[in-house]
This record gives C-alpha cells, sequence and structure tokens, in this order.
C-alpha cells in the first residue's frame, strides 16, 4: 500500500462523518422527546447543542477541502470525498431542524391539538437517518434504494397528518366564536404543521444520504434528484 | 504476479467484448474482464490515427502487446501509466521514431488517415512532417531563435533565403517572417521573444525553449502532436504555460501527450489511455469517466495509488 497518509486521512474522514452523524441523531432524539413530552429543559439542550454540530459541520468541510487540495483524489476516493462533503451538509441541516423542533417545544403552550402522530412520523425519520448512516458507511446500495423508497411512506404519513390538523382547524373555527381562541388555536395549528414538515425534511435529508452513497459506491447518481 | 495471469486469461475470453461488457468489476469478485480491444470507445469527430493489434518488441521484451485504439482528430490524448509500461514506445511507433531502434520490431498496423505508415515505400520524411514531436527535454539548436523556428520550412524547401535565391530573386525572407511569428505567436512565445529574435535559443529559459520547439515543430504545419512528457522539466509556472498552450493547439491539432503527472493529463486531456506494466492498453476512454469511474480496477488501484 502506497500513500499511507492519504489512505489515513480517508479513513479518518469517514469515521469523523459517522460520528458527527451519531451526534446529530442523538440531538434529534433528543429533540423529538422535547416536543412529545413537551420538556423545556430538553429542548434547551438541544438548542443550545446546535453550536457543536456547526462546529462539527466546519471541521469536516476544511477536512474534505484540504483532502481536494493537497492530495487530488480520483476515482473512488473522489466520489468518497465528494459524497462525504455533500453528507456532511444534510447531517448539519438536520441538526438545524432537530433545533426547530426544539424551539417548537418551547414556544408551545399547551399540548398538541389535534392529536397526531408526530411520535410516530419522528420515529420513521430517525430510522431512516440511522440507515442511511448505516448504508454509507458499509457501502449498501440497496439499503440506499430501499430508504428511497421508505421516504415515500413518511410523505404519507405527514401527508395524513397534515391533512388531519387542517380539517380540525376548520371544524374548531366552525363552532368558535372567540376571537382570542381563533389566534390561540392558529399558533397550535401552524406549529404543529411545522413540526410535521420539518420531520419530513429531516427523512428527505436521510434519502440525499443515500443518494450520495450510492452515487459513492457505485458512480450512479440515480437518487439524486 | 498471478493475478496478472489470471486477467490474461480472462481477456483472452472476452475477445471480441462489446462496450456493453466493459462493466465495472465487483470487489471481490476477483478477476476482472478487460476487453481485448478499446476501439468501441466512441467520440465525437473523426479518427485521425487508428492503431490496430499493435505489438513492439525490443529484442526479446515485449514492449507493447496487442494495442488496438483509434485517436480523434482535434482533441487532447493522453497516455498514461508507470514506468516501462510502454507508453513512450507508443507514442514513438506514431511516427516511427522507434524505427531508429536496434532490435525494434513492430508488427501491426498505424494508420495516419487510413494510410498504413508502416507500409514500405512511405517517405518517413514528409510523415514527421505532418506528425510532429516534442520531447521532454528541451532540445533547441545552438542557433538562432528564428533559425531554430525556420529549419523545418527550409529544410522541406517551402522557404529560400540562401545566396543563390536572393541572387535569383526568389527570395522568401517575407514568407519565412510570416511563418517565424505565426509559429511564435501560436505557441504563446512571440511577445517574450520579438525583439531578440536572433539571439541565440540558448539563451531563452527552460520553459521559452520548451515553446520554441513547439513553434519549430508548428512551423511546418503538422497535423498531429506528439509530445513525451512536455512540462517535466519545468517550473510550475512553465508548466502552467505548456498546459495552456496545448488545450488552445487541440482546436486545431490532434495532440497525444505521455505524461506521468496524473492531474496534467486530467486537467488538459479529452481523453486518457492508461497503459500497465507488460505494454497492456487496460483502459480508454473519456478522461473524466477514467479520472471519476474507471471501469478496471486495476487502473483504480493505480490512479489511486493503491497499487503494491
Amino acid at each position: 500500500m502506497t500513500r499511507e497518509t492519504y489512505q489515513q486521512s480517508l479513513d479518518s474522514l469517514r469515521d469523523d462523518v459517522l460520528e458527527m452523524g451519531s451526534l446529530v441523531v442523538e440531538r434529534l432524539e433528543v429533540g423529538l422527546e422535547s416536543v412529545v413530552n413537551e420538556d423545556q429543559s430538553l429542548a434547551r439542550e438541544v438548542i443550545e447543542g446546535d453550536a457543536d454540530v456547526n462546529e462539527t459541520y466546519l471541521t469536516l468541510e476544511n477536512q474534505c477541502v484540504d483532502l481536494f487540495a493537497l492530495q487530488q483524489p480520483v476515482a473512488s476516493d473522489l466520489r468518497f470525498v465528494t459524497a462525504s462533503f455533500k453528507i456532511i451538509t444534510d447531517l448539519e441541516r438536520v441538526g438545524d431542524l432537530a433545533a426547530n423542533l426544539a424551539q417548537y417545544a418551547l414556544t408551545a403552550k399547551r399540548k398538541f391539538t389535534p392529536e397526531v402522530a408526530i411520535e410516530d412520523i419522528g420515529h420513521n425519520a430517525r430510522a431512516l437517518l440511522t440507515r442511511s448512516l448505516e448504508a454509507y458507511e458499509t457501502e449498501d446500495v440497496d439499503a440506499c434504494r430501499e430508504i428511497a423508497a421508505s421516504d415515500d411512506d413518511v410523505d404519507a404519513l405527514c401527508q395524513r397528518a397534515s391533512e388531519t390538523v387542517t380539517r380540525d382547524l376548520i371544524e374548531r373555527e366552525a363552532d368558535s366564536g372567540d376571537p382570542w381562541a381563533v389566534e390561540q388555536l392558529l399558533d397550535d395549528v401552524s406549529r404543529v404543521l411545522l413540526t410535521i414538515r420539518d420531520l419530513e425534511r429531516i427523512a428527505d435529508h436521510a434519502v440525499n444520504i443515500a443518494a450520495r452513497t450510492l452515487y459513492m459506491a457505485e458512480n450512479d447518481p440515480a437518487l439524486i434528484y | 504476479m498471478t493475478e496478472t495471469t489470471t486477467q490474461d486469461t480472462d481477456r483472452s475470453e472476452t475477445a471480441g467484448a462489446s462496450s456493453d461488457s466493459q462493466t465495472r468489476s465487483q470487489p471481490g469478485a476477483g478477476t476482472e474482464s478487460t476487453p481485448e480491444t478499446w476501439t468501441d470507445y466512441e467520440f465525437e469527430g473523426e479518427p485521425k490515427m487508428a492503431v490496430s493489434g499493435l505489438d513492439v518488441y525490443y529484442g526479446d521484451d515485449q514492449a507493447l502487446d496487442d494495442i488496438s485504439i483509434e485517436i480523434p482528430e482535434k482533441s487532447v490524448t493522453a497516455l498514461i501509466g508507470p514506468s516501462g509500461c510502454g507508453k513512450s514506445t507508443f507514442l514513438r511507433c506514431l511516427n516511427r521514431m522507434n524505427d531508429r531502434i536496434r532490435g525494434a520490431n513492430v508488427d501491426g498496423t498505424v494508420t495516419f488517415e487510413g494510410k498504413n505508415i508502416y507500409q514500405e515505400a512511405l517517405d518517413l520524411v514528409e510523415l514527421r512532417k505532418r506528425v510532429g514531436m516534442v520531447f521532454q527535454a528541451p532540445n533547441p539548436f545552438p542557433k538562432s531563435i528564428r533559425d531554430n523556428v525556420a529549419y523545418g520550412p527550409r529544410k522541406h524547401g517551402k522557404v529560400r533565403t540562401d545566396f543563390l535565391a536572393k541572387l535569383t530573386g526568389r527570395d522568401d525572407s517575407e514568407r519565412e517572417d510570416e511563418i517565424v511569428e505565426r509559429s511564435l505567436k501560436q505557441a504563446a512565445l512571440w511577445d517574450e521573444v520579438k525583439d531578440r529574435l536572433d539571439d541565440n535559443a540558448l539563451g531563452l529559459s527552460g520553459g521559452q525553449q520548451q515553446r520554441l520547439c513547439i513553434a519549430r515543430c508548428l512551423a511546418v504545419d503538422p497535423e498531429v502532436i506528439l509530445m513525451d512528457e512536455p512540462a517535466s522539466a519545468l517550473d510550475p509556472i512553465a508548466t502552467a504555460k505548456i498546459e495552456d498552450l496545448i488545450e488552445d493547439l487541440a482546436e486545431d491539432y490532434t495532440v497525444v501527450i505521455v505524461t506521468h503527472n496524473m492531474q496534467q493529463a486530467a486537467r488538459i486531456s479529452d481523453q486518457t489511455a492508461v497503459f500497465l506494466t507488460g505494454g497492456e492498453l487496460v483502459e480508454y476512454g473519456d478522461t473524466d469517466q477514467v479520472f471519476e469511474d474507471p471501469q478496471s480496477q486495476r487502473v483504480e488501484d493505480y490512479i489511486t495509488g493503491k497499487f503494491g
């Protein structure tokens, strides 16, 4: 084996991306818990912790730029660094979305109305993210395609949840004459809709990670867009 | 290397395979299917030169093993591979420079615009005028800059400036000046030397000397320019100038370049041919494809530095 330092840099990039992945998954779990249990202290923890995710992102971005500039990777190495460069952006965005969830938990003045399967959707999105990181680690191209397919299920769940919330709004507005109550209701509704949308986005980022992984492993851009 | 033996066996089994079979080898598959020839490589435009079944031996040593390849016109074709893989030998076959090496034995055909250059009674001087060559180390004549560039046109009788020509009123000095200026401009050297054309060429810097050699090559209106590591003896700035020049030249000429610098091949070439030990052409394709997704695991290992 030649170019040992270079090979070590590639190995450590893979490890570091996976470590950032674990960090982000953990933030997402805590963010989700803060929403479901209306736990304000957990929520604050996630919001404050986002700075760590951003810092990790910048460090990894630099690692990739250094590899491009100093080692000029080609072939599968090039695809690996390129894919990793994109994947860390997705992870950083998931970190932001986890902080958004925590923010909704902080501003929620009362329990979700109506009851929708936020927890279910959240678990599905988190599972996709974990699977996409495993696929990246093991270059599992079958898993990449499965993840893309599973995202449709999350999208369907989100669609149904949004419809439930909207229908509920229309029904309640019809039998409420109190302007203050209507305003409260609108606050709740927009918060729930944003929560649903953000969870859907998290699943989309998981698909992006799978798409880049498929490109990395097989030079197959099929899942990118 | 037992692996090579396996691959060679495998290669003969896939003789005549179409480009569809040039699929990426699966990791752990153990063997790799390499197409017998790379003439299925599809490119835009016409082939300027075509090589078919080319074997070259130096004595008992085989330097090239059954190479078949087409070189597109007006583009840059890079030849890369480790030392001793036969890439320079291949380049030299394209204008029959190997004929000068004692004990060299060339089999197969090399056609230039459809005509086999290895046929008997071929005018070698004419061939080398149309298929010019630039070498690794700049090798200007110890003469003036003007004499260096005008050497070819004078030799080929294109311009006459001798005493007899002057005496008989058939002096081509003006025409020679035009050729010298045009060639030096094409070689991106004119601005640096226009005020000292009669200075000795050996007073130029290495990078300038190499561009002068390119100008000398261009002065006889070649169609193909062969370059054997033209920038390997130059500093980064001189290298960048030569690389820019090569890209410009490819608009009018067919350039074939041997380089040890893979990034250089990646930067300037349109297609890349990878030769590996044993004089085997292992991969030939669009440069971006070769460097982003090589079909051959051996090429992948070579260009990423994982061989050995």
